[in-house]
């Protein structure tokens, strides 16, 4: 993340969010997440920080619209 | 990446696709940096925490406008035929789907928090990997945040290495351990591009994304330039102690090992951390010889050099920080700790115009050894 690395997460945690769809965090699960990505499965709802600006952004809010998902590293 | 970057532009500008890059690395904004060399305009997400829970990457995922996984690991000869095998297909819309899940931007305002919060889950699920190496990540996270404490680093270190106990498939969880570890027998050009980068980004005429935190020497495969070129000492500089001690009164130094928990025998990456003290708003003077820090260790430890130098910046004065990083193969006989005394010798400055000094900081880092 550019300055200030996880500061610019924690700006976008500490900024206020849309309606919450799930009332408990997704580490306090009692089964653990699911493992890897599956073809026919829902891809992860879960929001993830812009690495622009920390904004939270889900994969589902690109509904509607065919999306190609580039995973990598710069490593 | 160009590859399906250069395969998918006609889709995007007719509506058609989107394309989201979601990144892997413990600071995204190396990863901006490489779109941004490559001149790939994608949004980016953050995923350092690894919370897709993935073995490995790159991956390449073709979804469909409802939101279900269509195709995993996409190779690179699909790009060519993408068109007509994913993006004008018709797929049946299913019955109900997921709702956005916030649960992380709704709960945890701060590293420390989501730290006391991933230790819990850690307590829970003491076979959990994913929950090891999230833990391991946000302490890192913290680390290099204005939050940071000094045991931060090695704490990441201790939990990233037993998430790959745990589970030692995972490619990703691997890759971390690495890119603060010892050298390799083959060292891994974690990454070596950046210089490239910046040199073509500022070719075009552009200025290239800063980042919060430069890669230390343990993630290039060919060291800094820099230090191949500075005049590290072959004889002791201070043989007699006779610089005045700083304290941390101007420059505070920490000392990580990686790995945190080493065995006799093993060989250890140490790094070593010096910070301005922003208190006394002390500044590296960069108008003389940069920093030196000279090892002295005991018999029967072997470092990959005795002396070593952090280049200065290319202002007058600076206050970033500054690393200086080697390997310690511990004796097969070690038990306990083994400690490393050392010093670091610099010139430093009182702010900006302030009154400049050059002064010794002690150093003894201590590794903690388990049989």
């Amino acid at each position: 993340m550019k300055i200030a690395a996880a500061v610019a997460l924690a700006a976008a945690l500490a900024a206020p969010v849309a309606q919450p769809a799930t009332p408990r965090p997704i580490w306090a699960r009692n089964n653990p997440l699911p493992h890897g990505l599956n073809r026919g499965d829902a891809f992860p709802t879960l929001a993830l920080p812009s690495a622009d600006d920390g904004h939270p952004v889900s994969i589902a809010e690109f509904r509607g619209k065919k999306l190609i998902v580039n995973i990598f590293a710069s490593w | 990446m160009p590859v399906w970057h250069a395969a998918l532009q006609p889709y995007e500008k007719a509506g058609q696709v989107a394309v989201v890059a979601i990144v892997q690395d413990q600071h995204p904004d190396r990863a901006r940096l490489f779109l941004q060399w490559k001149q790939i305009g994608w949004p980016v997400l953050a995923d350092q925490l690894d919370l897709l829970n993935l073995d490995t990457v790159p991956l390449t995922v073709a979804v469909d406008e409802y939101g279900i996984v269509r195709f995993t690991e996409l190779p690179m000869s699909a790009a060519k035929t993408i068109g007509e095998t994913f993006i004008t297909q018709t797929y049946p819309k299913p019955a109900s789907t997921p709702a956005i899940d916030r649960g992380l931007f709704q709960t945890v305002r701060s590293w420390t928090q989501a730290i006391g919060i991933f230790s819990q889950d850690v307590q829970r699920h003491p076979t959990d990997g994913a929950a090891e190496f999230r833990l391991g990540s946000a302490y890192r996270a913290r680390y290099d945040s204005p939050d940071r404490r000094a045991t931060d680093f090695a704490d990441a270190e201790r939990h990233w290495s037993r998430a790959l106990e745990i589970d030692p498939n995972r490619y990703i969880w691997r890759r971390r351990v690495q890119q603060y570890g010892p050298r390799m027998a083959e060292p891994y050009a974690f990454f070596d591009w950046i210089r490239d980068a910046r040199r073509e980004i500022a070719a075009r005429g552009e200025t290239a994304i800063a980042l919060a935190v430069e890669p230390g020497d343990s993630e290039f495969e060919t060291p800094d330039p820099r230090l191949a070129a500075a005049r590290v000492p072959a004889a002791e500089p201070d043989p007699r102690g006779r610089i005045r001690r700083d304290a941390g009164e101007f420059i505070g130094v920490e000392s990580t090992a990686v790995p945190a928990e080493p065995a006799p025998g093993d060989t250890v990456r140490v790094h070593v951390t010096f910070r301005p003290n922003a208190r006394t708003k002390a500044h590296w003077n960069n108008s003389v010889d940069p920093l030196v820090y000279w090892l002295a260790p005991p018999a029967g430890v072997r470092v990959s050099a005795r002396a070593f130098v952090a280049p200065n910046a290319g202002t007058e004065v600076s206050q970033e920080t500054r690393t200086v990083e080697y390997d310690v193969t511990l004796p097969h006989a070690a038990n306990g700790r083994v400690t490393l005394p050392g010093y670091a010798l610099y010139y430093v400055c009182e702010d900006v115009n302030g009154v400049c000094m050059y002064r010794r900081h002690d150093i003894t880092v201590t590794i903690p050894v388990t049989r």
